[in-house]
């Protein structure tokens, strides 16, 4: 296996692997060139050292005749009342949800003093089972961001709330007596109050019309399912008992649909460290995903051929028998008899062995497989794929236990249109934007912002700054999600409860009391309404034994409440729907999907999601688009070209990524970014990709035909993967093993479970080990079941006060994240294998960091931690410079008041950090902690509680976080703990163990199922 | 030349040596008083309470106020409304209950003097020490022998080293306390 490792090249980016001696020059310096640019001695001051320790010793002179006996110490200021669940110094924890684009996750709102400081997956959540995606992690930030509307506007001068709601009544009212449309703009209701409230208002003004808007929707795959089975209610997946799983161009682990949910329930089929079961994966896609970064085997196809390559596939399956011709009706036969696999293989230059394989593999794995079509592949081949599901008795997979509630559509575009001309007739006499920002959400071809210049009232609720606000006469500032009474419904039977944990900061109002106050005269209490709403849905529905108050304040606690199911028809798939669909392959394939870290683009002000790097290109703070090598090369373009994309005469600038693995002749692009008017972080961040949108299709993502054309002008992209490079140049000279990463293979692994420790040496030391009396804590993780989906940097961040730095620091390897998932290539930048690891501090026993310290400010503990006295370190990096995994972050300024003109440092935003841990100033380096004062509060429970500590008790915050439960945290000095089990298994490995510095954190390899014994 | 040479000695020499030697006394002198560490702080709180009466002559428990000490890092001064359980009847006349009440009544937290404060890098935890079985003297003095509160010792990390470094002559009783020792000794024998 050693031997394989070490012939397969490893690479890090296409330059590497071309060997580009700018690349090969830059691995061999510490930091990256320009990193310490600003330090250049000539340009500082020229005030000496010496006279400025004569000023210092005079001061302080002066200081210390000048100070009284006492220095003041301040004053302690105790509640008047304190409230009973509240102890200073103590986390207080509320059950709320957040909920975004027609899904809900439970979350828990930690709470220091009445101010929340985390949020957190609700464990009492059965469908997210405690966990969330990094945007909920990051929302936190939202509550406390500066740009944040803080008072009514009228005209962009500032009003108050009852001046504010008397105009607009008084407008709403005539507008109705001339029976002249008023339009409401809304993204996807999920809660069944608000939507009552909508009635209510719909009641009160009949002119009412409402349009739902919703960027990057999954319209292709809802509306097939309701074409194919007739039902309300799309079933999720079970993942977990699925032995083949073929992604055609779904992105399900990485942005489609619920991921979390998607993600845990994978990890489950891939536990091979505990089951040795392990699913297989195939992804047949145009652009890198991270499904596809995950995949055992991967294809690379035009998202144009999908149609194609289905049917073909069906067809296969049918020579194979995995179902009848009798099981057809007549326009499916022919369809299927058109294509054949090997005249598809032929065609798209695919492999037909690989093709061949996932035939044999679904033939033989009926009813315990699944295809899952992508987001952005048209109606006609979902219908497809999901008459092949249940042709091969895959249906057996669907979960109906709460399934995805589908009633509410998006507007069609013939809706939109005619509202457009509506306008420019001068027939609306008002638009409201509840919390929905259509002039940006909506394809920029539609000419939306031009026709609301033609409304005189447009009213806006928003809860910041946006494109729409920006064209509104009437501006409402609303609640954060964490200061507003809400309930979502998003999956068949289950109800759950959003409740404010702390008292508006600005001048808010939740947007419901704000509908309720024009449909009434007086104010409404929007609690009340919630409650009484509740209490005629579901606890008049559900016979509860409780009285009516138990049960709300019970339900509250919980977050939580299971309701009465709608009802689930069976109905029969009626194959007549299916149709044929053909594309051309003419021009270049453009391919428009959700970005990563802030989906449609509503979370784009916020500093931790811009910054978090996108799991495949590990480019923040930009979206691109991405081409594969040889289209580059076709193209005359190289990394950070600006090109331009046209189609069907709209055609927009972005700059180029050359990305391994991509179709040849597609380029991927990612919504979501330049917004504008949108706030100091957002603010013509990356280029806006809906200018590109089709005006006719609300849900089409993918676009043939397109034309490129080099600009010649360069614009750079800030990615964080070609600096923190490990010195791999030091193992060419040593036998080119390094084995950073280890791999196998299923059919290796089962012939010799022990393969990864042979060929291993003892490694001693010629010094005494440590002695770890007490605990000794450690981490393990399992590279099986880590998807590299980023989703712990975005709680880390959170939980530690790292801050946001800004893209040219990133562009220098300044990014302050105390976890970075690297990302390896092996293989050819046509099929690349793609391995993920996330690297942290190791807390190494025999740490070289510590040994280099001039002034001990990094050192040992006696329970394993490689521990920072932030206080006493005068930067010299030295630490940095002698680590081996190059983990340690140098604060190059006070990053809070280095980004953006101090943007996140003041009294509002200081208010995010973690009381806990320490705010790290200009001049320090820092690192992972291992979550320190969680140890320490859970040390100080067992003292208290006088117990021992339980092995596993401590939890680290990118632990809590992931969603397939890669990280486990313990003590290693316990037999008992999980820790101690995954480092004593047969596929644990240490990476760089050679150096004996003795890591913590212990990887388990990974297992591939390719069906041969090579990767 | 010899002359020159006493007279140097004389008129730059001995001054600055004693100028030294004078400020480096002054300096140290000044330094180690033990005011410095806040020994003898004994601020004018904004309502006279007296621990003395209270904990001293009543024998209220430390705890009936302090409810913080065994449940997490904070002792909690008391919030209003636990001296409102005795003081909306006891005493209700006397003038710095009335300032109490009116500051219950008008909902204004009392801004009392902070007496005992730690840096803020060090992290202190209450409810360890006090569920080990530590007395609150051990550190704060005999505060119910105390009109008005002042702090008794010196807060500086030889404080603390003084019971950590040999734990079980001041905590014989104590099951574990071997262990905190065994620890404590790890950590000096690194430096």
């Amino acid at each position: 296996m050693s031997n394989k490792i070490g012939t397969k090249n490893i690479w890090k980016s296409i330059k590497e692997y071309q060997e580009d001696p700018e690349v090969l020059e830059a691995k061999l310096h510490e930091f990256k060139q320009g990193v310490t640019d600003d330090f250049d001695p000539d340009q500082q001051s020229t005030f000496s050292r010496r006279k400025f320790l004569a000023v210092l010793a005079a001061s302080t002179a002066y200081a210390a005749t000048a100070c009284t006996n006492y220095r003041d110490k301040g004053e302690i200021v105790p509640y008047v009342k304190r409230p009973e669940e509240i102890l200073p110094g103590k986390p207080t924890y509320y059950a709320s949800t957040f909920a975004e684009d027609g899904l809900s996750y439970g979350v828990l709102v930690k709470t220091r003093e009445g101010r929340p400081i985390k949020v957190e997956g609700n464990p009492d959540d059965p469908i997210n089972k405690g966990k969330i995606p990094s945007r909920v992690h990051a929302s936190i930030l939202n509550l406390y961001d500066p740009d944040r509307l803080q008072s009514p506007t009228i005209s962009k001068v500032k009003s108050s709330w009852k001046i504010v709601n008397e105009e607009i009544a008084s407008k709403l009212a005539e507008a109705n007596s001339a029976n002249k449309e008023i339009a409401v703009f809304t993204n996807h209701i999920t809660s069944p109050t608000t939507a009552k409230v909508l009635d209510e208002f719909k009641l009160k003004f009949p002119s009412v019309k409402i349009y739902t808007t919703h960027l990057a929707n999954d319209n292709n795959r809802v509306s097939a399912w309701k074409k194919c089975y007739n039902q309300n209610i799309l079933p999720s997946i079970k993942w977990n008992k699925a032995k083949i799983i073929v992604a055609l161009e779904s992105d399900f682990l990485g942005k489609e649909g619920n991921t979390v949910e998607n993600r845990a329930n994978y990890a489950l089929g891939r536990d091979i460290v505990y089951t040795k079961e392990l699913s297989k994966l195939y992804s047949v896609e145009g652009a890198m995903s991270l499904t596809g970064m995950n995949s055992d085997i991967r294809l690379r196809l035009n998202p144009q051929l999908q149609f194609e390559f289905v049917l073909s596939l069906a067809n296969q399956l049918m020579q194979l028998g995995a179902f009848g011709a009798s099981e057809l009706s007549d326009n499916v036969i022919s369809l299927i008899r058109k294509n054949s696999l090997n005249n598809f293989a032929e065609k798209s230059g695919l492999q037909i062995e690989k093709l061949k394989l996932i035939a044999k593999d679904l033939a033989e794995n009926k009813s315990n497989s699944i295809l899952v079509a992508g987001d952005a592949l048209n109606e006609k081949v979902h219908i497809f794929v999901n008459l092949l599901n249940d042709l091969l008795g895959n249906n057996s997979l669907y979960n109906y236990d709460h399934g995805f509630l589908i009633d509410s559509e998006i507007s069609t575009p013939q809706e939109l249109k005619s509202f457009v001309a509506k306008c420019n007739d001068g027939k609306i006499a008002a638009v409201i934007n509840l919390d929905a920002n259509p002039v940006y959400e909506l394809p920029t071809s539609l000419g939306l912002s031009d026709a609301l210049s033609k409304v005189e009232t447009i009213i806006s609720l928003s809860e910041a700054p946006n494109e729409t606000t920006n064209l509104s006469k009437y501006i409402l500032p609303l609640h954060n999600y964490l200061e507003a009474w809400g309930d979502h419904k998003t999956r068949n039977g289950l109800l759950t409860l959003q409740q404010p944990v702390i008292s508006p900061l600005f001048d808010t109002k939740q947007k419901e009391e704000i509908l309720l106050s024009w449909i009434n005269t007086e104010p409404v209490d929007y609690h009340k309404y919630l409650m009484e709403n509740f209490k005629t849905e579901v606890f008049d529905t559900n016979n509860s034994i409780a009285d009516f108050n138990t049960y709300w304040l019970t339900s509250l606690h919980d977050g939580i409440v299971t309701t009465s199911k709608n009802s689930i028809t069976e109905n029969k798939f009626d194959q007549s729907i299916v149709k044929d669909f053909t594309t051309s392959l003419d021009g270049f394939t453009v391919l428009v999907q959700n970005n990563y870290s802030f989906g449609t683009g509503k979370y784009a002000n916020n500093g931790w999601l811009q910054e978090l790097p996108h799991p495949v290109t590990k480019v923040a703070w930009d979206n691109f688009a991405a081409v594969a090598q040889r289209t580059a090369e076709k193209l005359n373009i190289v990394n950070d070209d600006l090109i331009e994309i046209s189609v069907n005469g709209k055609s927009i600038k972005l700059p180029t990524m050359i990305q391994p693995g991509m179709a040849e002749d597609t380029i991927a692009i990612e919504l979501g970014y330049g917004r504008k008017n949108s706030g100091e972080v957002a603010n013509e961040v990356g280029f806006n990709v809906n200018e590109l949108l089709n005006e006719n299709s609300l849900s089409q993502f993918i676009f043939g035909g397109a034309t490129i054309t080099k600009t010649g002008e360069v614009y750079k992209l800030a990615s964080t993967q070609e600096h923190h490079s490990l010195d791999e140049e030091f193992v060419k000279d040593f036998h080119r093993i390094r084995e950073i990463i280890q791999e196998g293979t299923l059919e290796e692994y089962k012939k010799n479970p022990s393969f990864l420790k042979e060929h291993k040496h003892e490694i001693f030391s010629i010094t005494e080990p440590h002695k770890y009396p007490n605990e000794k804590w450690a981490m393990s993780i399992d590279l099986n079941k880590c998807l590299g989906c980023s989703e712990c940097i975005s709680a880390c961040n959170v939980e530690n006060n790292v801050p946001v730095v800004g893209k040219d620091q990133v562009a220098r390897g300044r990014e302050m994240q105390w976890i970075r998932i690297d990302r390896y290539y092996s293989g050819t930048p046509e099929e690349p294998i793609v391995s993920a690891q996330p690297m942290l501090c190791q807390h190494c026993d025999n740490a070289p960091c510590e040994n280099v310290c001039p002034v001990n400010a990094t050192n040992h503990s006696p329970d394993g931690l490689n521990q920072m006295a932030y206080n006493r370190c005068v930067g010299t990096r030295y630490c940095s410079n002698n680590c081996p995994y190059k983990v340690r972050r140098f604060n190059f300024y006070n990053f809070r008041d280095n980004f953006a003109d101090s943007h996140y440092q003041n009294e509002l935003t200081d208010l995010v950090n973690n009381p806990e841990v320490t705010v790290r100033s200009r001049g320090v380096i820092e690192k992972c902690s291992f979550c320190i004062q969680n140890i320490m509060e859970v040390r100080e429970n067992a003292i208290r509680e006088n117990r021992p500590i339980n092995p596993n008790e401590v939890k680290t915050a990118c632990q809590s976080a992931c969603p397939t439960q890669a990280i486990e945290f313990g003590d290693s000095n316990n037999k008992n703990s999980y820790v101690t089990k995954n480092r004593e298994h047969e596929l644990s490995y240490h990476v760089l163990e050679e150096l004996n510095v003795r890591p913590n954190v212990t990887y388990l390899a990974k297992i591939r199922n390719t069906d041969s014994e090579d990767i | 030349m010899k002359k020159s040479f006493l007279d140097y000695t004389l008129k730059v020499r001995l001054p600055i040596t004693l100028f030294v030697a004078l400020l480096a006394f002054m300096i140290t002198f000044y330094v180690s008083r033990p005011e410095r560490d806040g020994i003898g702080y004994q601020p004018d709180q904004p309502i006279a309470y007296s621990h003395k009466l209270h904990a001293g002559q009543m024998k209220i428990d430390c705890q009936y106020c302090h409810t913080g000490v065994t449940k997490g890092r904070h002792a909690l001064v008391p919030s209003a409304n636990i001296c409102m359980n005795c003081h909306s009847m006891a005493r209700k006349k006397q003038p710095e209950i009335i300032k109490l009440t009116k500051y219950y009544e008008e909902n204004t937290p009392i801004p009392w003097k902070r007496i005992h404060k730690i840096p803020e890098y060090a992290y202190f935890n209450h409810s360890v020490h006090v569920n080990k079985g530590i007395k609150c003297e051990t550190c704060h003095g005999n505060i119910a022998d105390m009109e008005k509160v002042s702090q008794m010792k010196g807060w500086t990390m030889t404080a603390c080293l003084d019971c950590h470094r040999e734990p079980q002559q001041f905590l014989p009783y104590l099951e574990n306390v071997k262990m905190v020792q065994q620890t404590v000794q790890l950590v000096i024998d690194k430096r």
